[in-house]
């Protein structure tokens, strides 16, 4: 099979010896986090590092807990604990369907959190999970810790803002207003989802006790460069009364948020109909997760 | 540049100096000659590198030799002693749940993963749990019956 | 009567294939083995300018380089038209075109960045429509000075098989029929994604000219001589130890990385060398399903009998023919299905292509015609408003029918196989609409296989003075348990406990001859070489034993080991019998060696004896679907399976090859398939050619029909291949039922679907 090509490692034991080693490797560096994208990266080419900067010795990059009513979670948390974590499950469901339906068990319990938001592929699963979770990420540079939200990290396929020595530490999703529901769907190639998403949209909603949307978020995967907000649909939402006739209108506005490529895997057309598919079911999976009723 | 890891094999503690190139199935295979996990395809999308690492099932192709370090870690090999099958390896002969073998060291840990969990699980469940492990021999249907053997139900 | 025969007995190979034992061709490793890599053409069509390999030479752990200029052989099973390395051009992306040795794997794949090769690309022809051009590209200019078998090609045009048959009038037949339906289908390139790769070691012996080669294979007599004539040596100057074989379905036959590892092995100075390819290799540079575009048209009566039907199918076979003549060859003649159908006419023609070479796969050509044949028999149904269980019923085979060439078919088991199957699916109720956006449906395909005749097979067998009895025989287990069925037999014909029995690994040194492990054809072939041996020991052994008790042989019998009289009173056991008589070490050994040519059943109209085969089978499938209007996806509720094994000598492996069939059918019929880029393969590797997993399959439920054979060993025909073929017609035809859309081009997606439906622009 294919071979690694040499490169060096190292485990640093704190976030300073990290960055450091990050800024100063020649010609580059990378991180390793759980390593199913790097290694498969390194083995396709698509990534020569190097250097590898193992983070497993840093304390207190794993675990999930409360934060305020927030949902603080170590980078390193591995995806099967974020999947069935309680806290994940209870307050952010679509994080929770998005980690349990990513890649496959054996993958998902050396994949990690950091990781995957680090790796930044327009196909991402928990991206669009954590932008409609209004998700911040605590990254660690060389000028100290920092908060961004993850939806703001997203630069380009593959990309992100990130500079070559942050570390992505922890990522807190806020505590959930009264009403809050979410959910996250996707379809890849095969009908039971552990594939590269062909698209996937993930939903969230504050719902009134009047049966208005307070506030929403819907952001999707595979259907742009990167995981996105589609605020066009957003906008169909924010401040109606929810009805399915809304959600179908909110549905159709993601398609038209939607800018999808086409190539081997789906065409543009058919990717830009799961949109509204998908965002639908994501909208109703929502509803359901607040605990609402939608009116016909 | 080499390593040193400090890893559980089978029960066994190993002291091993590698090279951190290798993946951890590089390791095993090559280094530890256990060359009852496989490799299919290298990138975690076949699954019959599939190992137990501190008893969670994990697609050992991806495992870089350093991060194995600390790690209890099992194999098929590991299972049976003084060649006594275990009741899920019976369960696996006795319903055909193989056909030319080569996912079933991944398909029989990882079955025995789920049932240390849980002793009655939910077949759903199992067919999640195993859903990263393909086998193009399509015995599937009795890779079912054999856990649902296990699971005392029968038919 | 028998002991083990017919009954459910685990595989012989149980224990090392639970506990991690077994070795497979990817685990041999020997004592100071090199370790290969292969510098691929990036290119469709191309001539090779130069090549440099200096660098690589040089580099770190790097012993031996070369290229088709050091190595310029050539090979092939029908036509002699592939070189081990591209020799002067390479004909597609994938082709090996420098092969490297080194210490280590990593050291050889490496050292592949340094070797410079200047190309000068060539027009290419990527499309099999496309190469029938008059004007279109040359993929082998030279091909009719090539050495090659008795096949027709058509010199000066790609097309390398060219096959013909007639039998009475279609156009009279069309003209007098009520109806003519008419349609064009198409199959695609899919992998085997054999979970083990394609690997082998090759050494070389400057002394004798002969190399050994440690394989995973499943004809490994046929390998060995393909490989010995591309050599230009004789057969027996090469050997082949062959390991378990982790899957086949018809990928393990032709020489592929036993191509490279032989040319490695030739210069490196004695040292065995290990080439095991990686996964994206296996996928694009091994072989392929062959695909097919298939034009057929039937003229049917009112009354549903099909009178005249005409097929013309156009193969790819990539680059190289392999063993793709025989596929378009064979696979088109059950275009026809098994049905009676008095007028036919057949027009195959298969063409290269600059493509990845494509070949045998678990059918040889009838997935793709039943694709064509079954949705064409769903078509002519919904024509005539009769029910597609009963149109099938009305034109299938029944025992004693007349095949197309007039031999008469025995063990037809066809009409249980789809009564049954239709039976178990529910046929004739769906709950249509279970969602507004789902819908349901039900289909049933059916299909004919042949096997391939004749064929021989040897054996031989030892029975140790401890009772041990070894049967030793060229018949690697490649999944399908075999070896296991064999073992029953052996147990059964001599008289011995099965757990006394084994079959050893096959060693073309020691094993005697035996065509492949393919075509279905192990059980029968084997296993009549095995009655017929194992009897001969038997009566060796009774009659030892008639002198030990001073009785006549035929008063006695003998069991699981236990000699009896003819009332059952033990008289000796067989161990002891051994001991007793024999003072010293001794065995006794009996080989037999079993061909199915010249038997009576094959007899058929004068010069088309050779269509005929030993034994055919029948398998029947019925699905149900349902499918999500939103996604078009479709998800398979359930198939039942019904397949005509003669009879079933292991009723469990039985059940093993028809649900891997129905799993590897469904997965082939809606989740494969490759993308191609002017003839590169986009998406060859696992993340992007998906295989079906346990989530992904239905309850399967195995039928096992069993009809009379004469001259098989209990009975028994053949299994392996024919449940792999109904699976996406019937698919398709459930399909249709549930939305009334008709998919004629493999694979069914769910994009095809929403168009077919009106639900989706085209791109």
């Amino acid at each position: 099979m294919k071979r690694l090509r040499e490169f060096e490692y190292y485990e640093p034991t704190s976030l300073e010896e990290a960055s450091r080693m990050l800024a100063e490797a020649e010609p580059d560096a990378r991180v390793l986090a759980g390593g199913t994208d790097l290694v498969v990266d390194m083995k396709t080419g698509r990534m020569r590092p190097s250097t590898v900067v193992n983070l497993k010795r840093i304390p207190d990059l794993t675990g999930i807990e409360d934060a305020d009513g927030g949902t603080r979670i170590g980078a390193l948390t591995k995806v099967d604990v974020v999947e069935v974590s309680p806290l994940v499950v209870e307050r952010h469901p679509a994080l929770a369907q998005a980690a349990s339906i990513l890649a496959s068990p054996p993958v998902r319990a050396l994949a990690t959190i950091g990781g995957n938001v680090g790796r930044a592929s327009p196909a991402s699963d928990l991206g669009p999970a954590l932008i409609v979770s209004d998700a911040v990420a605590t990254i660690h540079g060389v000028d100290g810790p920092r908060d961004e939200l993850v939806e703001d990290l997203y630069t380009g396929p593959g990309a992100t803002s990130l500079a070559r020595s942050d570390i992505i530490t922890a990522l807190t999703l806020p505590a959930r207003r009264p009403g809050f529901g979410s959910a996250h769907v996707k379809l890849g190639k095969r009908g039971s989802g552990t594939d590269i998403a062909l698209a996937g949209a993930s939903a969230s909603l504050v719902i009134g006790d009047g049966g208005e949307i307070i506030d929403c978020r819907i952001a999707l995967a595979s259907l742009g460069p990167i995981p996105f907000r589609a605020v066009g649909s957003e906008s169909v939402l924010r401040s109606e009364i929810l009805t399915e006739a809304l959600l179908e209108a909110a549905a159709e506005a993601a398609a038209g948020d939607a800018k999808p490529i086409g190539d081997m895997r789906a065409s543009s057309a058919y990717r830009t109909r799961l949109a509204r598919v998908l965002t639908l079911r994501a909208l109703h999976g929502a509803v359901e997760s607040a605990g609402a009723g939608v009116a016909a | 540049m080499m390593i040193d890891l400090d890893v559980t094999i089978n029960g066994v503690h190993r002291h091993i100096t590698t090279d951190p190139r290798l993946t951890l199935l590089e390791v095993l295979r090559e280094q530890v000659l256990l060359t009852g996990t496989k490799e299919g395809c290298g990138v975690g999308e076949c699954g019959t590198c599939v190992v137990l690492a501190d008893g969670k099932p994990v697609t050992s192709c991806l495992i870089l030799a350093g991060d194995a370090d600390g790690v209890t870690i099992e194999t098929v090999e590991g299972l049976a002693t003084d060649g006594v099958l275990t009741e899920m390896q019976q369960a696996f002969v006795k319903t055909g749940a193989f056909q030319c073998g080569f996912c079933t060291p991944a398909m029989v840990l990882t079955a025995t993963a789920i049932f240390r969990e849980n002793d009655n699980p939910d077949i759903e469940d199992v067919k999640k749990a195993l859903g990263g492990i393909l086998c193009r021999c399509g015995a599937y249907p009795k890779i079912l019956e054999a856990v649902i053997e296990v699971k005392g139900e029968g038919t | 009567m028998t002991t083990y025969v017919g009954a459910r007995v685990p595989r012989v190979d149980s224990v090392e294939k639970v506990t991690g034992g077994a070795v497979y061709g990817v685990d041999v490793a020997m004592p100071g083995m090199l370790h290969g890599a292969v510098l691929r053409s990036p290119y469709p069509h191309a001539r090779i300018v130069s090549i440099d390999t200096s660098a690589a030479l040089a580099a770190p752990g790097v012993e031996i380089v070369v290229t088709g200029r050091d190595f310029p052989l050539l090979f092939g099973a029908a036509i002699k038209d592939q070189p081990f390395l591209a020799i002067d051009r390479v004909r597609y992306v994938g082709e090996p075109v420098v092969a490297v040795a080194a210490a280590s794997e990593a050291q050889a794949q490496e050292a592949l960045d340094l070797i410079r090769v200047d190309y000068e690309e060539l027009p290419a022809v990527v499309d099999m429509r496309s190469a029938l051009d008059p004007d279109a590209p040359l993929v082998h200019p030279d091909l009719h000075t090539y050495k090659r078998g008795p096949n027709d090609i058509v010199p000066h045009t790609n097309i390398n098989t060219l096959y013909t048959y007639e039998r009475g009038d279609v156009e009279a037949g069309f003209a007098a029929a009520d109806v003519v339906v008419e349609g064009e289908y198409s199959a695609h390139a899919i992998s085997h994604v054999a979970l083990e790769v394609h690997a082998a070691i090759a050494q070389y012996d400057s002394g004798s000219g002969g190399y050994t080669l440690w394989v995973s294979t499943d004809r490994p007599f046929l390998l060995r001589n393909e490989l010995a004539a591309g050599l230009g040596v004789d057969s027996s100057r090469v050997r082949l130890i062959v390991a378990q074989v982790g899957g086949s379905f018809g990928a393990k036959g032709v020489p592929v990385a036993e191509a490279i590892a032989v040319a490695l092995a030739r210069h490196s100075g004695g040292r065995p060398v290990k080439v095991e390819f990686t996964r994206e290799e296996d996928l694009v540079a091994s072989q392929l399903r062959v695909p097919a575009i298939m034009k057929l048209k039937t003229g049917v009566n009112r009354n549903g009998l099909m009178v005249a039907r005409s097929a013309e199918v156009l193969w790819d076979s990539g680059a190289y023919t392999a063993y793709t003549v025989g596929v378009a060859i064979r696979g088109s003649q059950t275009i026809i299905g098994p049905y009676r159908i008095p007028d036919l006419k057949i027009l195959s023609r298969q063409v290269y292509t600059n493509k990845s070479i494509t070949g045998s796969y678990r059918g040889y050509g009838t997935t793709q015609v039943t694709w064509a044949c079954e949705t064409q028999m769903d078509e002519i149904a919904v024509e005539l408003g009769i029910d597609p269980v009963e149109i099938r019923l009305m034109n299938g085979y029944e025992e004693g029918d007349a095949y197309l060439n007039g031999q008469i078919m025995r063990s037809v088991g066809l009409r249980e196989t789809i009564e049954r199957s239709a039976v178990e699916i529910g046929w004739g109720s769906v709950e249509r609409e279970p969602a507004p956006n789902l819908r349901r449906g039900k289909g049933i395909a059916t299909m004919i296989k042949p096997t391939m005749t004749p064929s021989s097979s040897n054996v031989v067998i030892n029975l140790e003075q401890d009772g041990r009895v070894t049967v030793i025989c060229a018949a690697p287990e490649i999944g399908s348990g075999q070896d296991t069925v064999l073992a029953q037999i052996a147990a059964d014909a001599i008289g011995v406990p099965l757990s006394d029995v084994s079959v050893p690994a096959t060693d073309t040194l020691l094993t005697p001859y035996n065509g492949p492990v393919a075509s279905s054809r192990t059980t029968y072939h084997m296993g009549n070489a095995i009655l017929d041996a194992g009897g001969e020991i038997r009566e060796q052994v009774l009659s030892l034993a008639g002198e030990v008790l001073e009785v006549e042989p035929e008063t006695l019998e003998m069991r699981d080991g236990i000699i009896c009289d003819l009332d059952g009173e033990l008289q000796i056991t067989l161990k002891d019998l051994l001991a007793k008589f024999y003072g010293e070490y001794y065995s006794i050994t009996a080989g037999a060696r079993f061909s199915s040519a010249n038997s009576p059943l094959l007899k058929a109209d004068p010069g088309e004896e050779w269509m005929s085969s030993i034994f055919w089978m029948l398998c029947t499938q019925a699905a149900e679907i349902e499918v999500d209007t939103d996604t078009g996806v479709i998800r398979v509720l359930k198939v039942a399976a019904a397949a005509d094994v003669g009879k079933a000598i292991n009723p469990m492996t039985v059940e093993q090859q028809i649900e891997g069939g129905v799993v590897m059918g469904l997965s082939n019929g809606i989740l494969e398939g490759f993308s191609y880029d002017n003839g590169r393969i986009e998406n060859g590797n696992l993340a992007d050619y998906k295989v079906a997993t346990i989530m992904d399959i239905p309850p399967i439920v195995p039928i096992i029909v069993e009809s009379v054979h004469d001259e098989a060993p209990y009975g028994a025909k053949g299994v392996g291949e024919p449940a792999a073929a109904a699976t996406p017609p019937a698919i398709a035809n459930a399909l249709y039922d549930a939305i009334g859309v008709r998919i004629r081009d493999l694979p069914i997606t769910p994009e095809k679907i929403l168009k077919a439906m009106g639900e989706l622009e085209a791109d």
